[in-house]
């Protein structure tokens, strides 16, 4: 039988401070006032949320701050049903992709308001192209969680 | 090479501390880089950045965070990790192969983020031998700062004159991090970190956007009447563990040579009229001026002492302070291109030194005592 | 497109789960087999090109200083060309790009990744920036998947025959990759076992992923003057192509992926290739996800938009069909993520030159192969044929 060698356990951890600078500071303040803000860019039109200070695309800045709506659309999902190492957000939980009404890109959260534990339920529930709305914590702090989640309309 | 590549434009950010994120700090830079050859991101054929994953905020694959920051949605782009002038010899080699006729290479580092240096350079250690023994870049180069004291009779205060000198230059330029006018005393008097290294002679924590945009010969003469051309690059690196290396004799020797055959450089100290030089601590601007040719073996301390290295001596180094006065980790190198190109192009401001610069050389290094060197000649005519 | 440049030989490890040796004498492994198989000795080489993972995955940062000596890259000139999980292709594009400009004649391009050392899903976590999205993205199989899901109820095709084809490509790589001596998982599967197989992040079930492999590829690169003096077989680059989109995940639609289209194109607009489906004879696409290897086919031209299931339950690129994809088993059954992309790159340079042994496709002369990355933000490409 061939032998077996060591493994050495290790871990590592680091600290870091991130700056958020202007825009994002300001569209955190926005969430702590349960308000959603996104900016436009001039050239193409299209609204950004999160609020970006340049548009990717046009590179140019963005200059007009939009509040926007806090319901939408569902255009993608996925039920995460496995657990990891550092995992910021305990599963089971439903990733989503949504279009705020009036938005240009789609909006990153979570998918909540329904019974989580079987899957085969959460499958006839949700569907691409439903509406959704945000359902805010009480207590908010500026952070991208003081939205609960994304529930259906 | 039959073909040539010039430099057109290029532009970095302030070393201080900045409460603005990494993404608009790099995108604000993107955009002066292109702006001030009157050219957009849809002109844009390339792009090459620098940067590392340990120096980035914590955050992993450091150029899926600001892609779009370079202009580069939808383009061809690519990255290297840790020293910046790789991606600039691969945006070189990109415009060579004819494909695209102009590339930004980018650096993007934003050291107020990240944990101590020393913290980081710990990670370079394997963990096993190396890295629970404490060995990162400050104590590596106080070893090899030991060992040229004593081989070649140079003494504390040659190495702290260096400090002098580029934290006196830094005086100068306005994107420099740390600056003041010290004496050798006050150098030497400064906290032992790791002896016979002392904090003034250790480079500081610095952010570092740093933007150059490179074209192809015809493009180049159309976009700007003051091309910098590629002449000559070359890197090479060492062997991994510490013990197994002559620290005094590095690879900086190989990268060197290999930038002045391509420069076509017989006599590095009568033909290279200026040296952007990486010296995260202040002996090693001498070690590596005596590795590059620019002086003899050994000789680091008498080159200092003579003074020709001052901004208005006949072989400038580090006119713009150095790395010593701004050390955004993974920038630097190309940081040591724009000071060179700017001093080229006589548009170095207070820090402009007064000779004429037609050739300059803009060096690179990262990891343990010079684990990694890199060589960039650029010049005009 | 530069001078010609060639791949004239590969060194792959065996892939798996390789605890009982170190990371860097994995790395050396593949690389003393490039020079096996090329005869050279590490003396010839003009330089080096190495990737990996980020240093959170590795618990290194800056691995080519770590790895220099089992690279044989001590006194060589060095790039280290990383861009997360198309690193691979990346690397591969590099060492292609230092040969078409002129700069060097024979490039060693190294890919390595030791998953098991590291926790690869709570790095991806960390790739995804921390303001806004990070709590939202399950590692990779969370964005992966939501992007599946996104493609798979575009086209009003029935779930149950997206579920099916999707097991149907797991089976045939999972199968596939008995005849690749170094690929990582060796498990005969049926269709009935991946769709009752756990659910990871719907619609994506264990048996739809890739796994965590630790292992390394070494390729060497050369000039046309260099290959034909050595009178090596060799794979020649046709074209490549290469590109990125936003960071935010939600900027771009991910369902027709443009990165993908676009990277397909620019190398196909070198290439001289019009018709993917036809001119191609094999392709090594990058498919730790069994839906998103759908996606591919179509964003690629091997198929119209919403065709690839009806395709793949064909069989048409399947081993015997009409364009074979992933002869080796692909990255389904082997995922040291940092070699992936050249590991595809070596498969598609042994199919040309006639070298892929029990998985070869009869005749290849033209192949893709391809790596992506990134918060699906990269899609890189490499046409390789026969002839210069």
């Amino acid at each position: 039988m061939a032998k077996e060698y060591k493994t050495l356990m290790t871990e590592i951890r680091l600290p870091y401070e991130l700056s958020y600078g202007p825009v994002w500071t300001r569209f955190f303040e926005g969430m702590a006032e349960k308000k959603l803000y996104g900016t436009k860019c001039e050239k193409c039109g299209r609204i950004l949320v999160p609020a970006r200070s340049f548009c990717p695309r046009c590179f140019v800045d963005t200059t007009e701050w939009v509040e926007v709506a806090q319901q939408g659309t569902l255009t993608a999902w996925s039920y995460v049903n496995y657990r990891y190492f550092g995992m910021p957000t305990e599963p089971p939980f439903i990733g989503a992709l949504i279009r705020l009404d009036g938005t240009d890109v789609d909006f990153l959260h979570l998918m909540g308001g329904i019974d989580l534990n079987d899957f085969e339920q959460v499958r006839k529930v949700v569907k691409n192209g439903m509406k959704v709305r945000a359902v805010w914590k009480e207590e908010r702090q500026g952070h991208i969680l003081d939205i609960r989640y994304f529930e259906p309309i | 090479m039959t073909k040539r590549v010039g430099i057109v434009s290029v532009a970095q950010g302030a070393g201080a501390e900045s409460k603005d994120n990494f993404y608009d700090q790099a995108y604000r830079i993107t955009k002066e880089v292109l702006e001030k050859v009157g050219i957009t991101r849809d002109d844009l054929g390339t792009i090459v950045t620098a940067s590392s994953d340990i120096f980035h905020g914590g955050i992993s694959c450091a150029n899926s965070y600001y892609w779009e920051t370079t202009g580069a949605f939808l383009k061809n782009a690519s990255r290297q990790d840790g020293e910046s002038l790789f991606a600039f010899f691969y945006a070189v080699m990109r415009i060579l192969s004819g494909q695209f006729d102009t590339a930004l290479v980018m650096a993007l580092c934003k050291g107020s983020e990240n944990p101590p240096n020393d913290t980081c350079t710990l990670m370079f250690a394997d963990p096993f031998y190396q890295r629970p023994v404490g060995l990162q870049e400050t104590l590596a180069a106080a070893l090899q700062m030991r060992l040229y004291l004593e081989r070649y009779g140079i003494t504390e205060e040659q190495c702290a004159e260096v400090a002098v000198k580029n934290l006196g230059n830094a005086l100068g330029n306005p994107y420099a991090h740390r600056k003041g006018r010290y004496t050798v005393e006050e150098i030497l008097g400064s906290e032992r970190l790791a002896d016979p290294l002392t904090a003034l002679q250790v480079a500081p924590k610095s952010e570092g956007m740093v933007a150059v945009l490179l074209a192809s010969e015809e493009k180049a003469r159309a976009l700007t009447d003051k091309p910098v051309w590629f002449k000559g690059y070359g890197s090479s690196l060492d062997h991994f563990y510490l013990g197994d290396r002559d620290l005094l004799k590095g690879p900086l020797r190989d990268a060197a040579a290999r930038a002045y055959r391509m420069a076509g450089i017989a006599d590095p100290q009568k033909e290279i009229d200026l040296a952007e030089i990486t010296e995260p601590y202040a002996f090693q601007e001498l070690l590596w001026c005596e590795d590059l040719g620019l002086c003899g073996e050994g000789e680091g301390g008498k080159l200092i002492a003579s003074g020709r290295t001052r901004r208005n001596g006949d072989l400038p180094v580090n006119p713009s302070g150095g790395v010593l006065a701004n050390n955004p980790y993974v920038s630097r190198g190309l940081q040591r291109l724009v000071e060179a190109v700017l001093q080229i192009r006589g548009e170095a401001g207070e820090r402009q030194v007064p000779k004429e610069v037609k050739t300059a050389l803009a060096h690179g290094t990262h990891g343990f005592a010079g684990q990694c060197h890199a060589v960039a000649i650029v010049g005009i005519g | 497109m530069g001078r010609p440049v060639a791949i004239i030989g590969v060194g792959q490890t065996k892939h798996g789960r390789r605890t009982e040796i170190s990371y860097p004498d994995l790395v050396r492994e593949a690389v003393v087999r490039v020079f096996e198989d090329t005869r050279l000795t590490p003396a010839d080489i003009d330089g080096v090109v190495s990737g990996t993972m980020p240093s959170m995955m590795e618990g290194i940062a800056l691995t080519h200083f770590y790895f220099a000596d089992a690279m044989q890259a001590a006194g060589k000139p060095i790039l280290k060309t990383e861009t997360c999980g198309s690193t691979g292709i990346s690397i591969a594009h590099t060492a292609y790009y230092w040969i078409a400009s002129g700069m060097a004649d024979l490039i060693l391009a190294v890919g390595h990744e030791k998953m098991n050392e590291g926790n690869s899903q709570a790095t991806m976590t960390t790739v995804v920036e921390p303001f806004y999205q990070r709590y939202f993205i399950a590692g990779a199989p969370g964005v992966f998947s939501m992007q599946s899901q996104m493609w798979a109820a575009r086209y009003g095709i029935p779930e149950e025959k997206i579920r099916d084809a999707a097991a149907y490509i797991s089976v045939a790589h999972h199968d596939d990759a008995f005849d690749n001596p170094y690929a990582h998982v060796k498990l005969r599967v049926t269709m009935d076992d991946v769709k009752n197989s756990r659910l990871i992040t719907y619609p994506v079930r264990l048996l739809d992923v890739c796994p965590n492999s630790d292992g390394a590829c070494a390729v060497i690169f050369a000039s046309a003057e260099m290959a034909r003096k050595l009178g090596r077989k060799a794979a020649w680059v046709k074209g490549v192509g290469y590109r990125g989109e936003e960071y935010f995940f939600g900027d771009s639609d991910k369902g027709v992926w443009q990165s993908a289209v676009q990277a397909a194109k620019q190398a196909y607009d070198q290439a001289g290739i019009r018709d993917p489906r036809k001119e191609l004879d094999v392709a090594e696409v990058y498919n730790p996800f069994t839906f998103q290897e759908m996606l591919f086919y179509e964003c690629f031209g091997f198929c119209g938009l919403g065709e690839a299931p009806d395709l793949v339950l064909k069989g048409v690129f399947a081993r015997n069909g009409e364009l074979p994809c992933d002869p080796s088993g692909g990255t389904l059954c082997t995922n040291p993520i940092g070699a992936t992309g050249l590991i595809r790159t070596a498969e598609a340079a042994l199919q040309v030159t006639g070298r892929a042994g029990d998985h070869q496709i009869p005749g290849a002369k033209l192949a893709l192969c391809h790596a992506m990355g990134g918060v699906d933000q990269f899609n890189g490409v490499m046409i390789l044929g026969a002839e210069p």
